[in-house]
């Protein structure tokens, strides 16, 4: 394969994972905080950014300890202890930095930080590159391009997603919904209406 | 490199990761929030999963419920 | 003193399985409600190693609570949590491969699921042994049957049968035909259910039925403490 037909494969693995199989309404990661997100737009936002960094860094640094650390040495059974270590230490890490040195960014992004390490997205982004293990004929640097695919694919899908569903909230709130509605369970219908809405791109990826 | 190599540098790591956990936690809960931001829902009352007063995911403030 | 401490465990232990229900009242671990429903038995597996999971942790952190310092309480629970799902994980993968394979992530997801590591910090972290494994037991039940309804809806309006044997596979495979009949001579099943699409709307209703219910009780004691004014206030004149 030349460099053009793994550009091709690398955006389209990003796009499955953004738009076809959407990581949130198809695949269902981080339903808690989607569903506690509220209708803020700039909370959302800076939620589904401080995701996107914490999603390519964790990932870019719990791929090469599995297959370069964990598999050679016959522990492949304790990628869910390290994976969450490296998450929760790069978010802890982080946020030290943010504290210590720029109180604007802490006032966007600094509460949402410690509510990524249970956000079930990163973990499950991690944990998924390396479920599957190789695939037949599949080299070690394919592995890691298809793996960073999918974690840009899925943070960008939460991202995109999460700020889409605060601005319908912000709707939501001026229309008069029945009562027993109100809150968690007309979210949860509007999830449903935009899980529909993707399901006319499936086959997009294959 | 032999197996034996491996396992001793693998759980080195694991050490190492475990070590810059607690560490990293600790530092985090010590250093105080910066100057200008204590009114906002406070980072450690949100911790984990959210549920501590007036933070962003707490989406049940209003219960009169006991939160156990 | 001992009825109280009987009433109290009962209560930790009750409380855990309807009036605190971790998934339709507290609301949370909803990804795996959303991801793992689409079969019963599955839902039933998930249920089954989250209450291991969850009792196990809850007892570990309880006995160590008295040697861990106060500062690294957290991490540690995470770390105990963690080895738990990893035991749970190779157990899943040796005896139940099926079972394995349907849950996929989701039971790593387990590690950072809300209602271990919630009840970990709230309840083991102060109290005792036994106390703490009858918190795990209730919450544990609790989410395992909240899971079920949520499956069995899915399931039988999803596809019509209602299966069972094909994960457990020491339960003889057996399909109730509810919606759809075993030779296709009547199909009243909609495939929407089993689609994600499906589970938002379900577990959108059932909170909505919750909510009802709620505002229902509510209402009821409204009323009930405006009749205790009002029978006061005649007696009072």
């Amino acid at each position: 394969m030349n460099a053009y037909a793994y550009l091709v494969a690398f955006l389209l693995a990003v796009i499955t994972d953004l738009l076809v199989d959407n990581v949130v309404l198809s695949r269902f990661y981080g339903i808690c905080s989607f569903i506690g997100v509220g209708d803020q737009v700039k909370s959302a936002s800076s939620m589904g950014f401080a995701v996107t960094i914490v999603i390519i860094l964790s990932s870019a640094i719990c791929w090469p300890i599995y297959y370069f650390i964990l598999v050679p040495a016959g522990l492949p059974f304790m990628d869910t202890l390290v994976y969450i270590l490296v998450i929760a230490s790069l978010v802890q890490a982080v946020g030290l930095f943010i504290k210590k040195n720029s109180p604007a960014l802490y006032k966007s992004l600094g509460i949402y930080l410690p509510l990524i390490t249970t956000n079930c997205a990163v973990l499950g982004v991690a944990q998924s590159n390396t479920d599957s293990g190789l695939l037949a004929g599949q080299t070690l640097a394919e592995n890691f391009g298809f793996s960073m695919a999918s974690a840009i694919g899925t943070s960008l899908g939460y991202l995109l997603i999460i700020v889409v569903f605060a601005c319908i909230r912000t709707r939501l709130e001026t229309y008069s919904v029945p009562k027993a509605f109100k809150g968690i369970p007309i979210a949860l219908i509007t999830a449903a209406i935009m899980a529909l809405a993707l399901v006319g791109l499936a086959g997009l990826g294959s | 490199m032999s197996q034996l190599g491996y396992l001793l540098i693998a759980v080195g790591v694991i050490l190492v990761l475990l070590a810059i956990f607690f560490v990293t936690f600790v530092l985090y809960r010590k250093t105080p929030v910066p100057k200008g931001c204590e009114k906002l829902p406070s980072a450690e009352s949100c911790s984990k999963c959210g549920l501590g007063e007036g933070c962003a995911l707490n989406i049940y403030a209003k219960k009169e419920d006991p939160k156990k | 003193m001992d009825n109280i401490r009987r009433h109290q465990h009962q209560e930790s232990f009750v409380s855990g399985i309807i009036s605190n229900n971790p998934l339709f009242v507290m609301v949370l671990g909803t990804c795996p409600a959303l991801a793992i429903t689409t079969t019963m038995e599955a839902a039933f597996g998930m249920g089954l190693l989250f209450l291991f999971v969850l009792v196990s942790s809850n007892v570990l952190i309880s006995l160590l609570r008295k040697i861990i310092p106060e500062e690294i309480k957290t991490p540690s629970n995470i770390v105990v949590i963690a080895t738990f799902v990893t035991i749970v994980k190779m157990f899943c993968s040796a005896y139940l491969p099926a079972l394995y394979n349907s849950l996929g992530v989701f039971l790593s997801l387990l590690v950072v699921n809300c209602i271990v590591l919630g009840r970990a910090e709230a309840f083991a972290d102060q109290n005792g042994v036994f106390d703490s494994f009858l918190d795990g037991m209730g919450n544990g039940i609790g989410y395992t049957l909240a899971l079920c309804v949520i499956a069995l809806i899915r399931e039988i309006l999803g596809t019509g049968y209602l299966t069972i044997g094909v994960i457990f596979t020491f339960i003889p495979y057996f399909r109730l035909p509810v919606l759809k009949a075993l030779d296709g001579s009547y199909d009243y099943s909609m495939n929407l259910f089993a689609s994600p699409m499906g589970g938002f709307v379900v577990f959108g209703l059932l909170m909505a039925l919750m909510q009802l219910w709620n505002l229902k009780k509510k209402a009821a004691e409204r009323e009930a403490a405006i009749a205790k004014i009002h029978l006061a206030a005649k007696e009072g004149a």
